[in-house]
């Protein structure tokens, strides 16, 4: 009998999936959850993360398992079907498959600036109920890291985990490693969870007959999926060759950004090289070309889709030609797509001919 | 029983508390995913004071397991911990190990083989390891990693053999579960005084330890051996006896899970035996009596115990996490067989490849491998879950983005020997000209956001024109840039284990030279690109200088970040002194990394090679001519050296858009000197103390995250040695550049 669990699969598991990318902290958003169920609600837990090399930008997911007390948990394998899935990146939703496995009674927590209505269209989240919140806004106002916003935010859609045990966790935890950091990061605890509190919890897909996002399993189980964005393998060639020299071209690494991005000024450049010497993303595409009658080498603006928003251009940069502006403020002037569509089918491939 | 205490702590953390309280005297390590959490939570209780065992950081696994052979035969408690292709890199030293009776405990957290490569879990590591004479213990759960810590030593000192402590990479050693652990007091007193063996350390009594044999003397020692591993099979049942006295949890070399009854039988070593037992409860929901064991000690292997428990079924399905190829089935599964043989049962083994390169394994999987096997027509060996064959295959993306070494010879810099001053010209070399250059490494890689290593690989790329064949060591630069079933390569590439890059490229250039030779090539100008960073001139510093003294044609090229960034972070023997880290942490007793940076430079000028030169992205103009420098050496004289300071945000912690200017902070304090040894002739290429530019070593060290500590006062000491340090080398460097002789 579940005592402190409102919801549990077949298997007695009440399961949390966050969603996000390296540099955020979800992992440690998972462990303060896990711990949080051991040490202040009475119940059993595990958490684990996907794992991959130590990288800052590319997809994390952190898993949380929670049973009663009494009960084992046996299961290894990663969260499919979540109670609670929390986004920490909204860019994730166009190029990753965060939301697979939502059952309709899910709550979804998604860091975003839009209202849950036009998120839930937008990322065509056909189930489950949504919350949202500019996480990355309120951590600024609360001078606070966007997981503990966002740790804020699932406490509150469990409806049972305790924001005071999460407090006294933090307190403990966090506050003896970085004392200097610790109000600001349980405000921000606390900001988050009011955000989600306050809301009724959006119900995604009310019109439509799909009640499951369901998918084909990595093991062809015909089962739910954590599927990866696959393109393509090359089985004519053994021990695992790639002929498809350079094809990384095809990677969009917009979703790598946190907030920032250089935008171009072409009537100040000067053309001078130097945000190409300093780019680690090649985003770069300097090309000769006849100016007022003479050839000259010149900056067409930086290829957007693999800028990660580093801004080691703008440091650099001597004219003021290229300057920190936030990347949702850029999408909106449409200062980016401008120079995205100019390099669009030339540059990088045409290149190779 | 004893009284415990609850954390929520994964394997990893696991098995650094057991050694914690263990206290061991000495650990030698090298990092590598997944176990390298082991030593950095036992560095963090020596920074914080909590723990004084000895941790060596080695330059590679082999000298670790030296470190450790060393110790053990000085008689003194030792504790090691490795995983894939640290543990082969040992092996060699592990029958050495058990064949001369050494006790110690090693914890492998089982990780993938390398070739392709791959860091995630399976079990092709471990399985090397059985003939090594070890006593193997596998945990399927993280309690059970403390648990087995404890009784491996036990077991160890009782029968005189090292044990080593198995789980499953990341599914066991990264997973947090709540956990019981003892109070310190308790594990001493059940580990107890250590007992004494012979060792080399004992003056009184002089001994020779590891004879050169001959026939007969090998035969008895091995015998002796073998019966120690029977003695070791008796004495496990006692300990799991004791143990469950003081814990409250009991351990069987055969763990079962409703088995009674059970006609069908999985068979799972780790993690995916605790996922199997829910299949099993499923699967008995529908009425088929069907259990799950697991075997928690792979040597000895437990045959009579595990024939006992499965007698009575009909069909035993054995998973296996590795392969042994040709065989019919994973080592596991061999073994498995050959226990139920032994014993005369007549049922059907299903043997089934699964989850590896840490490919998941859902309570799904479980039921349908068994649906699978118990199929009439089922094969009686097979891999489960290999992707779908007939998905097409991606053609048109087959070198749709390759380079044509034509559009790369645009005559954008060049250069001419000067045969009377011994030195390489260059013209041309233009930062803003070599922007046209198109780029061999294409853009969309999955570096950090201002990560330097792409940015080192550009600069360097501009200086070099025409053919480029690269060799890239395991590191960072390798795992962002050919992640299957993509590649950044836009040029010929060959990736190999980070021991062995400058002997492989090596092979690489003698086949061309041979094909030439014979005709079977025309001849063809190719600059030879090998890439490592810090990391891999550590543990790859023998094959570096081997192929140095033997002068190929090959610039070998070093992103320098200061440590090992690929996989949290570790020190290098190239990280600052003074800097903090995951395994040099700064604590109350502890100030960061304990030794100076090593003079990789000097070292390889000494090796006599014709050109030594070190870039910095502060200085990108220089950069591309030393670039162009290197590969007209490296095509005509012999093997060029390039060593670039190669920022790391995340680790370095400072924010990337700074990047270039704590680079710059290094060149001008002194700490990274930019400078060539050409033709055995040093010459400064920037000299900050003549252009006033020089900057105290603080300038640098307060610009990131890793060295800000260092300003404070209490540290006044560790930052003026580091200031000494440098400025000596840089007073060396002058001198020898002011005197040709040197």
């Amino acid at each position: 009998m579940n005592t402190i669990l409102p919801d549990t699969d077949i298997n007695g598991y009440y399961e949390i999936r966050l969603e996000s990318i390296g540099g955020l902290g979800a992992n440690l958003a998972g462990k303060l959850l896990g711990e949080l169920g051991v040490f202040y609600m009475g119940l059993n837990a595990s958490s684990f993360s996907s794992y991959g090399s130590e990288k800052k930008g590319s997809p994390v997911r952190a898993f949380v398992r929670y049973r009663e007390q009494k009960g084992e948990i046996r299961n290894n394998a990663p969260v499919l079907k979540p109670h609670i899935l929390g986004i920490f990146h909204e860019a994730m939703a166009y190029n990753y498959p965060v939301f697979d496995g939502i059952k309709k009674n899910s709550k979804i927590v998604l860091n975003t600036a839009f209202s849950a209505g036009e998120a839930a269209q937008k990322y065509n989240i056909t189930t489950g109920q949504l919350y949202v919140m500019n996480a990355g806004a309120i951590a600024r106002k609360c001078g606070c890291r966007l997981n503990m916003v966002m740790l804020g935010g699932v406490i509150a859609a469990s409806g049972f985990l305790s924001l005071d045990g999460m407090k006294s966790l933090c307190r403990e935890n966090l506050g003896k490693k970085y004392p200097e950091a610790i109000l600001g990061n349980l405000k921000g605890i606390e900001q988050g969870y009011e955000m989600v509190r306050t809301q009724e919890g959006y119900v995604c897909g009310k019109d439509s007959t799909n009640v499951e996002n369901l998918a084909q399993s990595p093991a062809g189980c015909g089962l739910v999926s954590m599927k990866e964005p696959w393109s393509g393998r090359f089985s004519g060639y053994l021990g695992g060759v790639n002929p498809a020299a350079g094809n990384s071209m095809e990677n969009d690494l917009s979703a790598s950004r946190e907030g920032y991005v250089p935008v171009f000024h072409p009537e100040k450049c000067i053309h001078c090289g130097l945000c190409d010497s300093t780019c680690p993303d090649m985003v770069f595409r300097f090309e000769k070309k006849m100016v007022d009658g003479k050839e000259n080498i010149v900056n067409p603006g930086p290829d957007y889709r693999y800028c990660k928003g580093c801004l080691r251009c703008v440091s650099v940069c001597p004219v003021a030609a290229l300057t920190r502006e936030e990347e949702e403020k850029a999408l909106k002037e449409g200062w980016l797509k401008k120079w995205e569509n100019q390099n669009k089918g030339k540059g990088h491939e045409k290149e190779a001919g | 029983m004893k009284k415990q205490r609850i954390v929520f702590a994964n394997g990893n953390e696991l098995a650094a508390i057991a050694a914690r309280q263990i206290h061991y005297h000495v650990m030698g390590y090298y990092p590598i995913t997944p176990s390298t959490q082991i030593a950095e939570n036992l560095d963090i209780f020596r920074a914080d004071g909590k723990s004084d065992i000895r941790l060596i950081a080695a330059e590679g696994e082999h000298s670790a397991a030296g470190i450790c052979y060393g110790a053990s035969a000085a008689g003194g408690r030792v504790f090691a911990a490795t995983s894939a292709n640290g543990l082969l890199y040992a092996l060699e030293q592990m029958p050495v190990q058990s064949g001369t009776r050494m006790p110690m405990v090693m914890n492998v957290a089982c990780r993938c083989v390398s070739g392709p490569l791959c860091i995630k879990g399976d079990h092709s590591d471990i399985m090397y390891l059985l003939n090594a004479g070890w006593i193997i213990l596998f945990a399927p759960r993280p309690q059970a990693v403390y648990d087995f810590n404890l009784m491996a030593l036990k077991l160890a000192e009782e029968v005189r053999l090292p044990v080593a402590v198995a789980f499953d990479g990341f599914f066991t050693s990264h997973q947090k579960r709540k956990c019981e652990v003892f109070e310190d007091e308790t594990v001493t007193a059940y580990v107890g005084e250590k007992p004494e063996w012979e060792n080399v350390l004992d003056l009184e009594n002089p001994l020779t330890i590891g004879s050169y044999m001959g026939e007969k003397d090998i035969l008895e020692n091995k015998y002796e051996l073998s019966e120690a591993m029977k003695l070791a099979d008796r004495r496990m049942s006692e300990i799991f006896r004791n143990y469950e006295e003081l814990s409250g949890r009991i351990y069987h070399k055969v763990e079962n899970y409703r088995t009674e009854d059970a006609k069908f039988i999985f068979v799972l070593l780790g993690s995916a035996y605790e996922t199997a037992k829910e299949a099993v409860d499923e699967v008995r929901e529908k009425g088929i009596p069907t259990g799950a064991v697991t075997v928690c000690s792979l040597r000895p292997f437990p045959y009579k115990e595990l024939a006992q428990l499965c007698r009575n079924a009909q069909m035993l399905v054995v998973g296996d996490r590795q392969d042994s190829y040709g065989a019919g089935g994973g080592s596991f599964s061999l073994e498995v067989r050959a226990a139920m043989q032994r014993f005369g049962w007549r049922g059907k083994i299903m043997s089934r490849v699964y989850g590896l390169g840490g490919t998941d394994f859902f309570r799904e999987d479980a039921i349908n491998m068994f649906k699978e096997c118990i199929d009439k027509d089922a094969e009686d060996f097979g891999y489960y879950g290999v992707p779908d064959k007939t998905q097409t295959d991606d053609d048109s993306a087959i070198n749709c983005n390759k380079l044509d070494p034509k559009d790369t010879k645009l005559h954008l810099t060049s250069c001419a020997y000067d045969m009377e001053k011994r030195q390489m010209a260059v013209k041309g070399g233009g930062l803003k000209e070599t922007t046209i250059l198109p780029k061999r490494i294409a853009p969309g890689h999955g570096a950090c956001p201002g990560c330097g290593i792409p940015v080192n690989l550009n600069l360097l790329m501009r200086g070099i024109e025409g053919n480029v064949v690269f060799l890239f060591h395991t590191g960072c630069g390798m795992v962002v840039t050919t992640a299957y079933p993509k590649t950044s390569f836009r040029v010929p590439y060959l990736h190999n284990l980070f021991q062995n890059g400058a002997a492989t490229m090596g092979g690489i250039i003698a086949v061309l030279e041979e094909k030439i030779r014979r005709g079977e090539l025309p001849k063809k100008e190719i600059t030879f690109v090998m890439v490592s960073g810090d990391g891999g001139m550590d543990i790859g510093l023998g094959a570096a200088l081997g192929a140095a003294c033997r002068n190929q044609r090959m610039i070998l090229f070093e992103y320098d970040n200061g440590g090992y960034m690929n996989t949290g972070y570790q020190l290098s023997y190239s990280t600052p002194y003074g800097a903090g880290s995951a395994t040099s942490h700064v604590g109350k007793e502890q100030f960061g990394k304990s030794f100076f940076q090593r003079d990789t430079m000097q070292i390889m000028a000494a090796s006599g090679i014709p050109y030594v030169a070190s870039v910095a992205e502060s200085n990108p103009s220089d950069f591309i001519k030393k670039a162009a420098k290197a590969a007209s050496y490296a095509k005509e004289f012999g093997m060029a050296y390039v060593k670039a300071l190669s920022a790391c945000p995340l680790n370095w912690n400072d924010k990337p858009e700074n990047e270039r200017e704590v680079v710059k902070a290094a060149v001008d304090c002194c700490f990274f000197p930019l400078y060539e040894v050409e033709q055995g002739i040093t010459s400064l290429s920037y000299d900050p103390e003549k252009t006033g530019k020089k900057v105290p070593v603080e300038e640098w060290l307060g610009r990131m995250g890793r060295t800000k500590h260092l300003l404070k006062e209490q540290y006044s000491e560790v930052t003026a040695a580091l200031q000494q340090e440098i400025d000596n080398r840089f007073r060396r460097l002058k001198a020898r550049a002011e005197n040709p002789l040197l």
